[in-house]
């Protein structure tokens, strides 16, 4: 399921063309560096999205995020060193920047009412696009335990919830993970399974 | 009781989830144990169950809000802010710049000329009017300097300066302690409650003398 999930090129083949854009950069080849960058968002764009909108739960903001971590990766591509695959190196930048959106929407939360405008917009696209055979009862109870999962993974401590995200939704293995949060593999397998026994206790064993 | 000592942990089970979830064969003990114990079994298809649920879920989630159409939308957007990475930013010409090129230079250094010769007449007057009211002021009596004064600022000062003003010893320091009687004691019935709240500088330096004379 997860590799059928990943529609992105295999992780050597990244490494290969980022490398290549990066070339570029450095011998001003602009346009041709922006192309095949091109390439690039379009192989990684959708598990992009994936990570933030779980992450923010909200798509016009995980839209947004998205964005800005392809546009930094190409603004500091030359700083880019293979000794770590391009999907970490690009994980790490977005789970970053979704990170920061994070922090600041609970500042904002702090001072001013939340919006409730945005997450039932969300949701009610998602309905709205489950087919036209899904029945409305089949609708309401998705969404509710959509927004049961969502909320038990918002519950879970920070460290935890990153960990849990990137390799759940990310498909990234625990190395991958380490090597993004600069955590140790054996911390992040220990963080895995405390989130995952969370979820379970949340969810009553079964979501 | 010692097959249920041999059961495995939740950990060993998340680890074996792990295993075979990243495509890595999972540790040869515990597969033979999984696949002899009906206990751990139940409990590894449990797991299994939860995370692809949860997996599920949140695919389907995603495959909702990113439609194609958004998706494509959101490469479009990508594309264009691309395009403006690593060229320089463009400068804005400033508005005089642009005005100054639709007048003719003659008209533009007579513009300049009318400009210097409105301050420098400007300057004239002013300081003309100044010498003329700085000699009235001076050859007037101090009495009426003052009346002049309260005249002049008119509704601004208070009934009880003005009064205290006019019919006054005619000394400056009377009027400059009625001044600081009239700020010190607001009259304004709605600002009474404010100043009961508030130290007066009277107190504090009648409690400092009175605690200077204590310790003399």
């Amino acid at each position: 399921m997860a590799a059928s999930s990943r529609r992105h090129l295999p992780v050597s083949e990244d490494t290969r063309l980022a490398t290549e854009i990066r070339g570029l950069v450095e011998r001003g080849e602009m346009d041709e560096a922006r192309d095949r960058f091109s390439g690039l968002v379009e192989a990684h764009q959708y598990r992009a999205s994936r990570i933030a909108y779980q992450y923010l739960r909200d798509a016009a903001e995980a839209d947004e995020a998205v964005q800005d971590a392809f546009v930094k990766v190409f603004a500091h591509i030359t700083q880019y060193r293979e000794a770590w695959p391009f999907e970490v190196w690009f994980t790490r930048i977005l789970i970053n920047g979704c990170l920061d959106r994070r922090k600041s929407r609970a500042r904002r939360e702090r001072w001013f009412v939340p919006s409730e405008e945005s997450a039932p917009a969300d949701e009610q696209r998602a309905s709205a696009t489950l087919g036209a055979e899904a029945n409305p009862e089949a609708q309401v109870l998705a969404r509710e335990r959509r927004a049961h999962i969502a909320a038990a993974v918002d519950r879970l401590e920070g460290r935890q919830r990153t960990v849990f995200m990137l390799c759940h939704y990310g498909d990234c293995t625990p190395r991958e993970i380490a090597a993004m949060t600069g955590l140790n593999e054996s911390t992040v397998r220990v963080h895995l399974f405390r989130a995952a026994r969370k979820l379970r206790g949340l969810l009553g064993g079964k979501p | 009781m010692t097959r249920r000592a041999h059961h495995l942990h939740d950990d060993r089970l998340f680890e074996c989830y792990l295993s075979e979830r990243v495509g890595e064969p999972i540790d040869p003990p515990a597969a033979e144990h999984l696949a002899d114990c009906d206990g751990c079994g139940a409990r590894y298809r449990e797991l299994l169950r939860l995370m692809d649920a949860l997996r599920r879920e949140a695919d389907a989630d995603t495959h909702a809000v990113f439609t194609p159409e958004r998706l494509r939308a959101q490469h479009q957007q990508i594309v264009r802010r691309l395009a403006h990475v690593g060229r320089p930013a463009r400068i804005i010409d400033f508005p005089i710049q642009v005005v100054s090129r639709h007048m003719g230079a003659a008209g533009a250094r007579g513009i300049t000329r009318w400009v210097y010769a409105a301050a420098a007449a400007g300057l004239v007057v002013g300081v003309g009017l100044g010498a003329v009211y700085q000699s009235e002021w001076a050859s007037m009596p101090t009495g009426h300097r003052r009346t002049a004064a309260v005249r002049q600022l008119g509704p601004h000062v208070t009934p009880v300066a003005a009064t205290s003003m006019s019919a006054g010893d005619g000394t400056e320091d009377a009027f400059l302690s009625d001044l600081d009687v009239a700020l010190e004691q607001p009259h304004t019935r709605t600002l009474q409650a404010f100043d009961a709240l508030t130290p007066h500088v009277r107190d504090i330096s009648g409690g400092r003398e009175k605690g200077e004379g204590n310790r003399d």
